[in-house]
């Protein structure tokens, strides 16, 4: 009786932090991001291919997301050295629609990972083809460009790294 | 004793516990409207008597007014000065649609300034998750771009 009623708090809780479908999966091959960057020159996500890539769907309009970034710059210092090595990246990807804001944002944040967008809101092609439900949304990408991770946040996401980061070379 | 304490473990961990429903909101049930009822009237051409103001990322309903995120003070007093011009008798719809209510900043300010200002037939468009989910995915009438 015990054990039913911890499982079944278990997947209230777990219920409750995951209401999102997820068509992606784990070892499929991320879908190509080819997307302009903040400053307008081209970005294609085949062009990381070698490194770890966090890819983290965005915008400035979502407050939850804006929230996060603190944690991910937190991140990014302290895998600096792996990003130095290009064993690991971030990118970012906003569903922004106004080029001005989502610059604004980007500066106001101190961001200074790769910022891709068409700009194109909710009807943004990597949205699509991400399958994108709701924000944050982020997805893990190995060097072989094959999804590793679905929407990890957090110390979940931290873990993650490191450990992949202290794997052996593949 | 356990299974006393685990039940009212269980308890506030129901999703309707843990959501905003049990804060005090600006609005009332009564001020919520569902988004199949919004649609309907504008598909049918009635909604010639609403003023549909988003006050979130982008004025995507069709006939709506871009308000800006309210949870901007620069954009909030862009929403005050242009209520100042409208009547109070006037049905307003506010909507935002970034993410669900208990996570979204801007709805709770501009709701409040309505209700501030004396519209008394204030409407909150009812969203439960965002925009995409519960009007773009519905193939609910929109803005031309």
């Amino acid at each position: 009786m015990f054990r039913i009623l911890v499982i079944l708090i278990m997947c209230l809780v777990t219920g409750n932090s995951m209401g999102q479908s997820l068509p992606l999966k784990t070892g499929q091959t991320a879908p190509e991001i080819s997307l302009p960057r903040l400053d307008g020159s081209p970005f294609s996500l085949r062009s990381m291919q070698g490194r770890l890539v966090l890819i983290d769907f965005w915008a400035s309009w979502c407050a939850p997301c804006v929230k996060e970034q603190p944690e991910l710059k937190a991140l990014y210092e302290k895998f600096a050295p792996a990003v130095k090595q290009q064993k690991f990246d971030i990118v970012g990807v906003s569903l922004d629609k106004d080029k001005r804001t989502w610059g604004k944002t980007v500066a106001r944040l101190k961001i200074h990972w790769t910022q891709v967008s068409d700009l194109k809101f909710w009807k943004s092609q990597a949205a699509n083809d991400y399958g994108i439900e709701e924000l944050p949304f982020n997805v893990l990408v190995n060097g072989q460009n094959k999804i590793v991770a679905i929407n990890l946040h957090g110390k979940a996401l931290e873990a993650f790294i490191q450990q992949y980061l202290e794997q052996p070379a593949e | 004793m356990k299974y006393i304490f685990f039940l009212y473990a269980l308890f506030f961990l129901l999703p309707e516990n843990t959501t905003a429903q049990n804060k005090k909101e600006p609005w009332s049930a009564a001020q919520l409207m569902p988004t199949q009822t919004l649609a309907e009237q504008i598909n049918k051409k009635q909604d010639g008597h609403l003023l549909i103001l988003s006050v979130g990322p982008d004025a995507l309903i069709k006939g709506s007014v871009n308000m800006g995120p309210a949870h901007d003070p620069e954009q909030l007093k862009k929403l005050k000065s242009y209520l100042k011009k409208v009547p109070r008798s006037r049905e307003v719809v506010l909507y935002c649609g970034c993410c669900p209510f208990d996570r979204c900043p801007n709805i709770r300010p501009a709701f409040q300034t309505l209700t501030d200002m004396g519209f008394k037939k204030a409407w909150l468009l009812n969203i439960p998750k965002n925009i995409k989910t519960d009007w773009l995915d519905k193939q609910y009438p929109v803005n031309e771009e």
